[in-house]
């Protein structure tokens, strides 16, 4: 058989053949899948991250050990850690937008994430015009945030605004009407209590596409062993939406970190600073202060801080994928 | 990146790149256009393309081209230390002492408008627009809280403040969230109380903010003021909705700039029933900030954009423009037309010709960054959130770290 086959393929051929051999192998690896198979895939959008997040986060931890204004004409002078000793010691502003954001992130895991699970339940009863409260919760999730802080800021007025005018009617305070946006200790409530107007909504529709999820036949049988609609909920109904529920925390706590357009729509980071946050005060050194290593400072710092947050959930994920192959 | 900015130069023809800030006056855009028609019209060689942008977007276009071949040839900018004068320190812009000497420029201008662009040694740009800040005052709500004549002192403003709150109207309108507005109070305050040397000391690092009592004293007034005087919720809202409380009579005094005669006449408000007087500093200085047009340092085209400017500043366009971007004109020899003058072009006319020297908006002042710890503060003081007795020691702390 081996001598009829080199017989047939004369000997100067076989280089070629060797070059057939690996071709096949790599059409059988490819066929095999993996890494290497999916590769070709996955290179267009891979040189995409590269270049659009991959590489500016490296430049943004390089330049946080330089000190440059931005200009061109302006040369990058090494100095080191001194622009994360600055910050962690003597920027006046720092651990205001540090708090800030812890506070945020916090609030936004309660609030907005608990109104969301409590408007999903409500409405996946069958309640009349169900629909048009499903739609009219979620519209402010697609507003531009923009537009709602500019909403929102026109509400707290303390001239003309709607919260003012309710005040004076029932005569609180001074009777100069409230001034929410305006008190250095409220301000970041007031425009935390946009955010949650804006967010509920978006948690709800996640929430209500679980519970689409969760088995009738265990809730049914959960009530025929005579469980209340307390137990229901606890015992059937939170176990089974315990991946959405992690979904929307998630989601919720990389908005709430990278929060920017509320706070510059409604404060600016004012009054005195006192609503200022980690991703807007990054923004304020860099491009107003024309102080980029401090600002990427601040950005390399919040990069952390959403890793800390972000990677035991994408580790999470990473684990369920593969115990479900 | 390829260095040597500006606009082209084919064909014997050369094109001058201008960036400017926007003018929102339809007026000023058209006077703009028609100087450069007519420059155009008497130097066929030479183009000039304006591209005026927003404030930020201008700032923006500006940090990420000069110094490449994007810069432009000439770019309008504030002249004061913690604007133009970064520019100049970031090597951006061209010390222009050949054509002041060529083109006589040093005869030309005010000796307040030279100050700002020969304040970092050599000649950094060109002056052409000086605005001074004044109060304005509603004339009638003076008379209903029996004020008859204007304050001369820091005192006597605070005792017509006190008339006109007890007259039940809000004695001076502001608006919080920009910052910048109600700085304008508290540099007067610093002035007044501290005098020209001082406030020029601490605002060149010259003199320890933690060590001058003038500025605690600065900043009790403002405290005061913020308390007493603002309307309630300044702080939430911004420059354009407090001044609708002074157009709408609800406000008795807005501190502005001269720009603001126009925007007076646009709101419907009758000129003849607003007034106009120096900030009582006592020092006589004209409080103020100037726009210059800077030659780029890697222009290739540096001589056709000084042959523009010197056309710009020119006592004939400055003549036929005046009025237009400001009351008075960088021009010396430039002089108002009485007879196009409003009564409140007459009176801010008299506050420029009454004073002497300049002190400048503290944001020109300060570096961007001592700015904003200056305005912290100063929020925080004005909220309440800061004795003012530790103001100056927060900002000395502030430049120490620097």
């Amino acid at each position: 058989m081996t001598k009829l086959t080199d017989t047939r393929f004369p000997a100067q051929n076989a280089a070629q053949r060797s070059g057939t051999r690996q071709k096949k192998s790599l059409v059988q690896r490819i066929a095999k899948g993996g890494f290497i198979a999916s590769l070709p895939f996955l290179a267009p959008a891979l040189a995409a991250y590269i270049v659009f997040v991959i590489a500016p986060m490296i430049s943004a931890v390089r330049l946080s050990l330089y000190r440059w204004s931005g200009y061109n004409t302006d040369p990058q002078v090494f100095v080191g850690f001194k622009n994360y000793v600055r910050l962690f010691t003597q920027d006046p502003v720092f651990w205001t937008s540090v708090q800030n954001t812890v506070v945020w992130v916090i609030l936004s895991i309660l609030i907005p994430t608990t109104l969301g699970l409590l408007m999903a339940i409500a409405l996946n009863q069958p309640l009349i015009g169900r629909n048009l409260f499903r739609s009219v919760f979620y519209i402010p999730g697609v507003l531009a945030p923009i537009a709602v802080a500019n909403m929102w800021r026109w509400m707290y007025n303390p001239n003309y605004g709607v919260f003012s005018e309710i005040s004076k009617t029932l005569h609180i305070g001074d009777g100069s009407g409230v001034t929410l946006l305006s008190d250095p200790k409220v301000a970041i409530y007031a425009v935390f209590a946009a955010f949650v107007w804006q967010i509920a909504g978006l948690n709800m529709v996640l929430f209500l596409a679980g519970l689409q999820g969760v088995s009738k036949e265990l809730l049914e049988s959960a009530r025929l062993d005579g469980a209340n609609n307390w137990q229901v909920f606890k015992n059937v109904t939170l176990p089974a939406l315990r991946p959405t529920i992690v979904i929307v925390v998630v989601l919720t706590i990389v908005h709430s970190i990278k929060v920017f357009d509320l706070i510059v729509g409604m404060t600016g980071g004012g009054p005195a600073q006192s609503s200022q946050v980690l991703a807007l005060w990054s923004y304020t050194q860099s491009f107003l202060n024309h102080d980029f290593g401090l600002g990427n400072a601040v950005a390399t710092v919040l990069l952390v801080v959403t890793l800390v947050l972000v990677v035991p959930y994408l580790i999470w994920s990473a684990k369920g994928a593969d115990d479900n192959r | 990146m390829r260095r040597g900015g500006g606009g082209s130069n084919a064909g014997g023809k050369t094109t001058v790149e201008w960036w400017t800030l926007n003018l929102s006056a339809p007026a000023a855009n058209q006077a703009i256009d028609k100087v450069i028609a007519d420059f155009q019209k008497a130097n066929p060689d030479i183009t000039i393309k304006r591209t005026a942008r927003a404030t930020d977007a201008h700032k923006d276009s500006l940090r990420t081209a000069l110094g490449t071949s994007a810069a432009p040839d000439i770019y309008d900018y504030w002249a004061g230390p913690g604007l133009g004068g970064e520019l100049v320190k970031a090597n951006a812009s061209a010390d222009l002492t050949d054509y002041y000497k060529q083109y006589h420029w040093d005869e030309r201008f005010s000796s307040a408008a030279l100050a700002p662009v020969t304040q970092y040694g050599g000649y950094q740009g060109v002056p052409w627009k000086l605005n001074g800040e004044s109060i304005y005052y509603n004339k009638k709500l003076f008379t209903q809280a029996g004020i008859t004549d204007v304050p001369k002192t820091l005192d006597e403003f605070t005792a017509d403040a006190k008339k006109l709150k007890d007259s039940g109207v809000t004695p001076i309108e502001f608006g919080g969230t920009v910052n910048w507005h109600v700085m304008r109070i508290l540099d007067t305050f610093l002035e007044g109380r501290c005098g020209s040397d001082t406030f020029d000391k601490l605002v060149t690092k010259k003199a320890d903010w933690s060590q001058e009592s003038c500025v605690t004293a600065a900043f009790s007034d403002l405290q005061t003021w913020s308390k007493d005087y603002f309307n309630p919720g300044f702080i939430g809202i911004n420059n354009d909705e407090s001044s609708a409380l002074f157009f709408g009579g609800k406000a008795a005094m807005a501190l502005e700039g001269d720009w603001f005669n126009r925007t007076v006449v646009g709101q419907k408000m009758n000129p003849d029933d607003v007034g106009v007087f120096t900030l009582p500093t006592g020092t006589n200085r004209l409080y103020g900030f100037e726009q210059a047009q800077y030659i780029s340092k890697d222009s290739k085209n540096k001589d056709a954009a000084a042959k523009f400017l010197d056309y710009f500043t020119s006592t004939e366009v400055q003549q036929q423009t005046q009025g237009v971007f400001a009351v008075q004109s960088v021009n010396k020899d430039v002089k108002a037309d009485p007879a196009k003058a409003t009564s409140l072009d007459k009176a801010v006319d008299t506050v420029f010709n009454s004073t002497k020297g300049l002190y400048m908006n503290n944001d020109q002042n300060l570096s961007q960054s001592e700015t904003r710890e200056y305005w912290r503060i100063q929020n925080l003081v004005a909220t309440g959130g800061m004795d003012p007795k530790d103001a100056g020691a927060q900002m000395q702390k502030f430049l120490s770290s620097e």
